[in-house]
């Protein structure tokens, strides 16, 4: 009888670990952020054909700019009004540019930075792209031209934005490698704009010697 | 009865209808209980978990009424002192203070049904194992309850990051409050409920 109450214990223990387990990607992750992060890793993601806005007012698909470009995106998401978290990641943002121009990387890799918030216009990408002294042929600005279409793309980044007071947002940020092929490769957190730049790098290096 | 409840037992059917407001509560307000971080942590999932403790109440006062056959010549129940219960409920209970449980209990896949189904479960097998549980297996689950919910509580407050996706900053403070709170809270109000036998035993 008291063998049934150790196994019953035994049981009960299995079974409250599996719960932790199964609800922390196997003892990987605490936050939905780290999970999403480590899944991108595994997986790269193939990304929705979107239609975006640029600071010129062309409206094209971000699939067919990410293939015609042909260099490796670090993209990141923000809307021109933000005061906060956006500010952050933009002068970390610049400071990947210095970088970028002062090694000459600008063949290989370059920046983007893609707005959420649907009042963000042509004008409004441009005073920002100069406000954030951004040179144009490494550092692009783009907002999504469809809101559906938006929700689409913000979900497969992993991108959770919610609209707080004062017509502020709150959203998670990041540095995602997009590849020319359209892939979400890797995320990097805001304190690791090196290893970003590295990980592009290394997907250049590799699709270019794959082409 | 032993004792345990000072006035007259409640009979099944006002347990049963406190189960099934409970029940109506979480799942009709869900929208507006998971809203927030804090009231999803905080009203929504001790909400369900209440529903199981008050269907094993009901459960218990029917069977209080029955006939009933003598369970302790039969030696160690499988739940015997509580014990397999109150460490499957703790680590559940561990879990739901994770905040990537909170963020996928909001996609509407496996975690969410989890949640619905198996937080009831869990008050089920929680409100049968304390009833079997003496007073130092009871202050030992309490008292580890509490020191994780007051830990947890103090990393919400602290932490300049958000760590739910789906939920605001000041909104993850308040569910760090609210944990401490409950981490004081809980302790204090059982410990009354202990106290009223010691109290009657003073002053008969």
């Amino acid at each position: 009888m008291i063998l049934r109450w150790v196994l019953a214990l035994v049981l009960a223990m299995a079974a409250g670990i599996g719960v932790l387990w199964s609800l922390t990607d196997g003892f990987s992750a605490l936050t939905a952020e780290a999970a999403r992060r480590q899944s991108v890793a595994r997986q790269p993601r193939a990304i929705p054909d979107v239609r975006v806005l640029d600071a010129s007012g062309r409206i094209q698909s971000l699939d067919a700019n990410l293939h015609d470009d042909g260099r490796v995106a670090i993209v990141n998401f923000f809307y021109t009004r933000c005061v906060s978290l956006c500010l952050a990641q933009g002068s970390l943002t610049g400071q990947m540019q210095q970088v970028i121009e002062a090694e000459g990387l600008q063949d290989k890799v370059r920046l983007l930075s893609v707005s959420f918030d649907p009042r963000d216009k042509a004008d409004d990408l441009a005073r920002y792209a100069t406000r954030m002294h951004a040179q144009g042929d490494v550092w692009q600005f783009m907002s999504f031209d469809d809101p559906r279409q938006m929700q689409a793309a913000l979900d497969l980044f992993g991108i959770t934005v919610i609209p707080a007071p004062l017509g502020e947002f709150e959203h998670n940020a990041a540095f995602h490698v997009v590849t020319p092929d359209g892939r979400l490769a890797r995320i990097f957190d805001l304190d690791a704009p090196g290893l970003a730049l590295q990980a592009a790098q290394d997907l250049a290096g590799t699709a270019g010697a794959g082409s | 009865m032993t004792g345990r409840w000072p006035v007259r037992p409640w009979p099944a059917w006002a347990w049963a209808v406190l189960a099934v407001l409970c029940v109506a509560l979480a799942v009709g307000l869900r929208t507006l209980l998971t809203a927030r971080m804090s009231l999803h942590m905080l009203v929504q999932i001790p909400l369900l978990v209440l529903v199981g403790v008050f269907a094993q109440q009901a459960w218990h006062a029917v069977r209080a009424g029955r006939p009933q056959r003598d369970t302790h010549g039969a030696g160690w129940s499988i739940n015997e002192y509580g014990l397999p219960g109150l460490l499957l409920v703790s680590l559940v209970a561990a879990g739901w203070m994770i905040p990537k449980a909170l963020d996928d209990a909001l996609l509407g896949g496996a975690v969410t049904w989890f949640k619905y189904l198996g937080l009831p479960v869990c008050g089920w097998v929680l409100q049968a194992s304390v009833r079997r549980a003496n007073i130092i297996i009871k202050v030992f689950f309490l008292g580890n309850f509490c020191w994780m919910s007051a830990i947890v509580g103090m990393v919400y407050l602290d932490q300049p990051v958000r760590l739910c996706n789906a939920y605001l900053q000041d909104d993850q403070e308040w569910s760090g409050r609210g944990l401490i709170a409950l981490a004081i809270a809980w302790p204090l109000a059982w410990l009354l409920t202990e106290i009223r036998p010691i109290w009657r035993f003073l002053h008969r």
